[in-house]
C-alpha cells in the first residue's frame, strides 16, 4: 500500500515541479539584473579611472582607493559618521528598551493599540517625521518658544549634531523596540517572580534576569540600528544644515555634483568595509561579554 | 513582576517616550491646520488656507499625481513578484531556503542611497541613461518586493496545507485549489503587503533622489527640495496626505493579518 501510494503522485509530480519553479523566476530576475549587478558593477566603476569629460574612463586603476585612504579628510568624515552612528544606537536602546518591556508585557488587546502607536511612525515617510522635526527644533520653533516662556534661553537645537541626534533616535526607536519586544515576550515571566520573591529589588531583577536573557534581542537591534543610522542620507542633510557631513552625504555629493562616479563608489565600499569591522568586533565582543560566566 | 508604586513610573516614562515617537507627527498636521505661517502656542486658529495653497501649487500637485502614480505600478509589480515568491520559498524551496530569504531581504538590508547609486551608474552603463519613469519603478519594486515577501511569508507560515491536501483528494486540480482555497486564505497578506508596498513606494526617498529627473519628480522630492529653503506649511499639507495613508494602513495591517505576526513571534 505504501509503494502505491508513494508512487502514483511522484509519477504525477514531475511536470509539476517545472511549472511550480516558475514562481520564483521573476523575483530572482528582478534580484539579479536589478540588485547583484548593479552593486558588481558599482564594485567595478570604483576601479576605474574619473574623467572630466566623462563619468569615467575604462581604464583600471587602484588610485581612487589609495587617494581616500590616504586623505585625512576621508577618515575625519568616517570617524563622524560612525560617532553619530554609536551615540544614536546609545540612545536609541535606553530610550527603546522601557517600551519594548511594556509592549512584551502588557495584555493582548493593548498590545494590539501599542503596536499601532509604535510602528505608525514607522509608515510615515521619513521627510515627514524630519519636517515634524524642524518645525518642533527650529529658533522660532515650538520647543524654543516653549523655553522662552519659561524664562530661559533658546537653545540651538537644529543645523547641528544635536538635531541628527534627535532625528535619528526617533527614526529608529521602533526597529529596537520591535527587535527587544521579541525576545523580551519570549522570557517567562514567573523568572521575574521567582527573582523578586527571593528578595530581589527591580533594579537587580532587570540587570540580573531580564537584560542578560534579552541580549539576543539588543544584539539585533543595536546592530540593526547602527547599520541604518550610519546610512541615514535624509535627517542629516535637512537637520544638519551644512555643518554636519557624513559619509552618504558625502558620497551622493560626489555622485551627482562632481559627478565623480569612480571616487564616490570607492568611498562608499571603503565605509561599507570599515561598518563591517565595526559591526564585526562588537558582535565578537558581544558574544564574549555574554558568556555565561 | 512589578509593585504599583513601580508600574507608576514605568507608565510615566513609557508615555512620555510615545509623546516623543508622535510628536514630530501630530506637529505636521497641527501646522497643517494651523492658520498662522508659523506654528505657535496657543495655535492662531484652524484654517484650511494651506490646503488650498498646496492644491494652487503646481509643482507639489504634479509630483503627487506622479507618486501616486509610481505607487500604483510598483504595487502591482512588487506585489505579484513578492507573493509568487513567497509561495515557493515557503512550499518548495527546501535547502535554499534561508539563502533565498536573505536574498528577498537584502534590498532592505543595504543601504538604499548605495542601491540608488548603483542603479544610477548600471543604468547608465547599460546604455538606459534616461530611464526616467521605468527606472524609478525598477528602483521601487526592489524595497517594495521586500516587504511584501516578509508579510506574506508570516501568513504562509501559519497556513494549514491539509486543507490543500484536502482539495487536491477530492479531485481539484492545481489551480483550483489554488484560486478556491490557497488564494483566498493568505488573501490577507497579500492584501496588506500589496498596501505596505504602496506606502513604501509613496514615501521612498533614497532611490528617488538618485533616480528622479525633469518630469518624473516624486513627491518626497518635491518637498525635499522646497524644505532645504522654506518651512512654510504648505510642506506640512502633503505630510498630513501622508500620515492619513499610514494610518490607513496601519489599520487594514492590524485588522487583516495582526501587526504583531509580523514583528513578534512569527517564525
Amino acid at each position: 500500500m505504501t509503494v502505491t501510494h508513494a508512487g502514483a503522485p511522484a509519477a504525477r509530480a514531475v511536470p509539476r515541479d517545472v511549472g511550480r519553479h516558475l514562481l520564483i523566476i521573476p523575483a530572482l530576475a528582478v534580484l539579479t539584473v536589478f540588485f547583484v549587478l548593479p552593486y558588481l558593477n558599482l564594485a567595478l566603476i570604483s576601479l576605474m579611472t574619473p574623467s572630466h569629460r566623462a563619468p569615467y574612463l575604462r581604464i583600471l586603476t587602484l588610485g581612487n582607493y589609495t587617494g581616500l585612504l590616504r586623505d585625512p579628510f576621508t577618515w575625519q568624515v568616517i570617524w563622524h559618521t560612525l560617532w553619530i552612528g554609536a551615540a544614536t544606537t546609545v540612545v536609541c536602546l535606553v530610550v527603546s528598551y522601557p517600551l519594548a518591556y511594556h509592549l512584551a508585557r502588557a495584555s493582548r488587546r493593548l498590545r494590539g493599540v501599542f503596536m499601532v502607536l509604535v510602528i505608525s511612525p514607522l509608515l510615515v515617510g521619513v521627510l515627514i517625521r524630519t519636517y515634524g522635526w524642524m518645525i518642533l527644533l527650529q529658533d522660532t520653533g515650538l520647543i524654543n518658544q516653549l523655553l522662552r516662556a519659561f524664562g530661559l534661553r533658546g537653545a540651538p537645537l537644529m543645523y547641528n549634531n544635536t538635531g541628527v541626534l534627535i532625528g535619528l533616535v526617533h527614526v529608529f526607536v521602533p526597529f529596537m523596540v520591535l527587535s527587544i519586544a521579541g525576545t523580551i515576550q519570549s522570557i517567562d515571566p514567573e523568572l521575574e517572580f521567582a527573582s523578586r520573591s527571593l528578595g530581589a529589588g527591580a533594579w537587580r531583577t532587570f540587570w540580573r534576569v531580564v537584560l542578560p536573557l534579552s541580549l539576543p534581542g539588543v544584539l539585533a537591534g543595536t546592530i540593526l540600528v547602527f547599520v541604518l543610522t550610519v546610512s541615514s542620507y535624509v535627517i542629516p542633510s535637512l537637520l544638519g544644515g551644512f555643518t554636519v557631513l557624513t559619509v552618504p552625504l558625502l558620497v551622493v555629493r560626489t555622485v551627482t555634483e562632481l559627478f565623480n562616479w569612480p571616487g564616490g563608489s570607492a568611498f562608499a565600499i571603503i565605509f561599507f568595509l570599515v561598518t563591517l569591522v565595526v559591526v564585526g568586533s562588537y558582535v565578537r565582543a558581544m558574544s564574549r561579554a555574554s558568556r555565561p560566566l | 513582576m512589578i509593585r504599583p508604586r513601580e508600574r507608576l513610573w514605568m507608565n510615566l516614562a513609557v508615555g512620555l517616550i510615545y509623546v516623543f515617537l508622535l510628536a514630530p507627527v501630530v506637529v505636521v498636521v497641527l501646522a497643517a491646520l494651523n492658520s498662522g505661517a508659523y506654528l505657535r502656542f496657543p495655535p492662531e486658529g484652524l484654517s484650511f488656507r494651506w490646503f488650498v495653497a498646496f492644491a494652487h501649487s503646481r509643482s507639489f500637485v504634479r509630483s503627487l499625481r506622479f507618486s501616486l502614480e509610481l505607487a500604483t505600478v510598483v504595487t502591482v509589480t512588487s506585489t505579484i513578484v513578492g507573493a509568487m515568491a513567497s509561495l515557493w520559498v515557503v512550499r518548495f524551496s527546501g535547502r535554499l531556503r534561508n539563502t533565498l530569504r536573505i536574498l528577498m531581504i537584502a534590498p532592505l538590508a543595504v543601504p538604499g542611497i548605495l542601491t540608488g547609486i548603483a542603479l544610477l551608474i548600471f543604468f547608465y552603463a547599460v546604455g538606459w541613461e534616461k530611464a526616467g519613469l521605468a527606472g524609478l519603478i525598477v528602483g521601487h519594486t526592489l524595497i517594495c518586493v521586500p516587504y511584501v515577501f516578509l508579510i506574506t511569508t508570516a501568513v504562509l507560515i501559519r497556513f494549514d496545507r491539509t486543507l490543500e491536501e484536502a482539495a487536491r483528494n477530492l479531485g481539484a486540480g492545481p489551480f483550483k485549489t489554488f484560486w478556491r482555497i490557497t488564494l483566498p486564505l493568505i488573501k490577507g497578506g497579500v492584501i496588506s503587503g500589496a498596501v505596505f508596498a504602496f506606502v513604501t513606494s509613496y514615501d521612498e526617498f533614497n532611490i528617488s533622489l538618485l533616480l528622479s529627473g525633469v518630469g518624473t519628480t516624486p513627491l518626497p522630492i518635491e518637498l525635499f527640495d522646497y524644505l532645504r529653503f522654506s518651512f512654510d506649511p504648505t510642506a506640512a499639507v502633503a505630510g498630513t496626505i501622508s500620515i492619513g495613508m499610514a494610518l490607513v494602513v496601519v489599520l487594514i495591517t492590524q485588522r487583516l493579518v495582526g501587526l504583531e505576526s509580523l514583528y513578534l513571534g512569527g517564525d
